[in-house]
């Protein structure tokens, strides 16, 4: 087995050995055979397990992948190691126009909040596409650009909650991004989408390997380049806007995991987007199986703890960065 | 060497435009917007023909007048310390915000606030202060330093990191404490709604010992803006005068913070008004930004008041909302 298949086993089985103690820990303890008898028979813990515990697990290791590959498909594109679907100011847009609909209308069929978001992240990336090309800012202060036009979407956000004041808890999946009461409702919006986009983005990792070379070289070596660099933009910010639109702004994924994979396996874009999928799967299950457990029956958001994790790593790369 | 800086008719004339913009805000926030229909002649009553008995005259002077003062005070302070932080790092970006000095005041006095911190028990003034300084290091540490002329954009970037950092912390710690409190979550924000007579003879002392100390580094600072190297050839004692503006920016930010919270982005807008209306010495700069954020955040205050007239908006919302755009304006104005 080469070095690559041994650490995509091992992020593999750490990602397995996560989902059970996910399912055994939180605010009630329940012992092995509860938890074995209710995933086959149902009974007294059904709703714990079955409906609660699972269907957060299942949500956590999606939109973990979707995060990661849309930070890797950015940062590809960009070519910037700050750049990330959350600092570009995209899962902002997305998240405010999901909760934007869901209070206007908090009745409505939650399969239309990822098309909301979808809107709300696409015109984020044209405001910054379009900034970039009139002003064609340095990398470090397009990532600043991108800083800034996130700071006023948090804020329309938080603007819009104080003039529709919802419980905390929801409050925090908008402002931070939480996991809190997602159930299997919430799996089915999403799904789709990930499973159309995922296989999509992985087809796009090739042409993006010879991206990297330069766009002269791509193109001589036959990649369409203007071509991708659409479409590869055009799916990272719909798999963040998806994400966004079933869990809120988890901060700091989207540049934790492909930076993290990076290190693993090396910059092949190929090797790159599986290893960075499982890494965000990682972060935000481990994020969310914190958050349930430090303090129960308390919850903390999610976002909270990526972004204690994120925020370090972040300063640590604008020390490594040189391209001021 | 004393640089003199001539000040021209149009200056004034911005000033007044500035104090008249003021003084309307501050007398409009003490009337509106009240379930007694308070009128601006009640004002004038309590000038003219004051009467302990009537609870109209009574709301202005112990509900409204509290209120209206603070917010012009903290305004004060926060574009006072955020010009002082732009005339000390002669970076366009800096400001309490941005370098997580409010945050970091902001975090710690809602750990202070806690019963499980290590740190409860501190009044919060100095628990705000410790906050601002932690934050305004942590940035300054990771960011590179004074001395990075040419990493101004690091030291901001650094600073978002460290602000969303305590920002995450603070959130965390709110929760914890007590899962239904949106008030906190409001506090958070920024907000003037609990303000009266106490929280403001907490503020004004040490916000005038802080201004100050803030005057007296006016003469260095316009010094420190032909260079570090020219003032300290011209006898400034660099060193000693980014102790005193730091002392001075981390008074006014923690004590702004404690009475009401980050009320964030002021430190970055009022100082760039100011520049834009009355030139460059610090001696005029720091009165008119200190005007300008004053009446930032009065008008604020106001807007905040009236937009769900029962309810009240977090006054940080309302200047988040004015002051985002304009830090995207200064960044992608900004020479790489």
């Amino acid at each position: 087995m080469s070095r690559y298949n041994r650490i995509l086993a091992g992020g593999f089985s750490l990602l397995l050995f996560l989902s059970l103690i996910s399912l055994f820990s939180g605010a009630q303890s329940l012992t092995v055979k509860t938890v074995i008898s209710t995933l086959i028979n149902g009974g007294d813990a059904d709703f714990i397990i079955n409906q609660y515990r699972l269907p957060r697990i299942f949500i956590a290791v999606l939109t973990g992948i979707g995060l990661a590959v849309s930070g890797v498909l950015t940062q590809g594109i960009i070519r910037n190691p700050l750049a990330s679907p959350d600092l570009m100011g995209i899962s902002g847009g997305a998240g405010l126009s999901a909760c934007t609909v869901l209070l206007i209308r908090p009745d409505i069929n939650i399969s239309w909040l990822p098309p909301a978001a979808l809107l709300g992240g696409f015109s984020a990336a044209l405001f910054i596409w379009l900034l970039n090309r009139w002003h064609n800012p340095s990398p470090a202060r397009l990532a600043l650009a991108g800083i800034a036009v996130s700071a006023f979407l948090t804020s329309c956000i938080n603007f819009l909650l104080v003039l529709h004041p919802v419980e905390v808890n929801s409050a925090m999946i908008w402002l931070t991004g939480s996991l809190w009461g997602r159930s299997w409702d919430y799996i089915w919006p999403l799904l789709p989408w990930l499973i159309i986009l995922v296989p999509f983005s992985f087809y796009l990792a090739w042409s993006l390997d010879l991206c990297a070379l330069g766009d002269e070289t791509a193109g001589a070596l036959g990649v369409n380049t203007q071509r991708l660099q659409i479409m590869a933009l055009a799916s990272a910010v719909a798999l963040a806007s998806v994400c966004v639109a079933v869990c809120g702004t988890i901060s700091f994924v989207g540049l934790l995991a492909p930076h993290l994979a990076r290190l693993l396996v090396g910059s092949r874009h190929k090797l790159i987007l599986p290893a960075a999928a499982l890494t965000g799967a990682l972060l935000v299950l481990s994020a969310d199986t914190l958050a349930r457990n430090l303090a129960p029956p308390l919850e903390l958001p999610a976002g909270v703890l990526t972004a204690v994790l994120g925020a370090p790593y972040f300063i640590f790369l604008l020390h490594r960065y040189k391209g001021w | 060497m004393n640089i003199t800086y001539p000040v021209r008719k149009k200056q004034q004339l911005n000033t007044l435009l500035l104090i008249t913009a003021l003084l309307s805000g501050f007398i409009i926030s003490l009337y509106t917007q009240s379930e007694f229909l308070l009128q601006v002649n009640d004002i004038w009553q309590i000038l003219t023909a004051y009467d302990s008995s009537d609870i109209k005259q009574q709301v202005i002077l112990s509900l409204r007048l509290p209120r209206s003062l603070t917010a012009c005070l903290i305004g004060f302070n926060l574009g006072a310390a955020g010009l002082l932080m732009q005339g000390l790092t002669r970076n366009p970006l800096a400001s309490p915000t941005l370098f997580a000095v409010s945050s970091g005041a902001a975090c710690v006095t809602a750990l202070n606030s806690l019963t499980f911190a290590m740190v409860s028990g501190l009044p919060s003034e100095a628990a705000a202060f410790i906050g601002a300084l932690t934050g305004g290091l942590l940035v300054f540490l990771l960011g590179g330093g004074l001395n990075t002329q040419n990493n101004s954009l690091r030291l901001i970037l650094a600073g978002i990191a460290v602000n969303g950092l305590l920002t995450s912390l603070t959130r965390a710690a709110l929760i914890i404490a007590d899962d239904t409190a949106y008030s906190l979550l409001h506090w958070l924000s920024g907000s003037l709604s609990d303000i009266d007579w106490l929280r403001w003879t907490q503020l004004w002392p040490l916000s005038l010992a802080a201004l100050l100390l803030a005057v007296s580094t006016c003469r260095g600072l316009n010094l420190n803006a032909l260079g570090e190297q020219t003032a300290f050839s011209l006898g400034i004692n660099v060193t000693w005068l980014r102790i005193r503006v730091c002392l001075a920016v981390l008074l006014l930010t923690s004590i702004s913070v404690t009475i009401a919270g980050p009320i964030v982005f002021v430190g970055l807008i009022a100082p760039h008004l100011a520049r834009a209306l009355c030139g460059r010495s610090h001696f005029i700069l720091l009165p008119v930004s200190g005007l300008s954020g004053a009446a930032l955040v009065c008008w604020a205050d106001l807007l905040s008041r009236s937009i769900v007239p029962p309810a009240e908006t977090p006054v940080g919302i309302i200047t988040a909302l004015i002051g985002t755009p304009f830090f995207i304006y200064l960044v992608v104005q900004g020479k790489s």
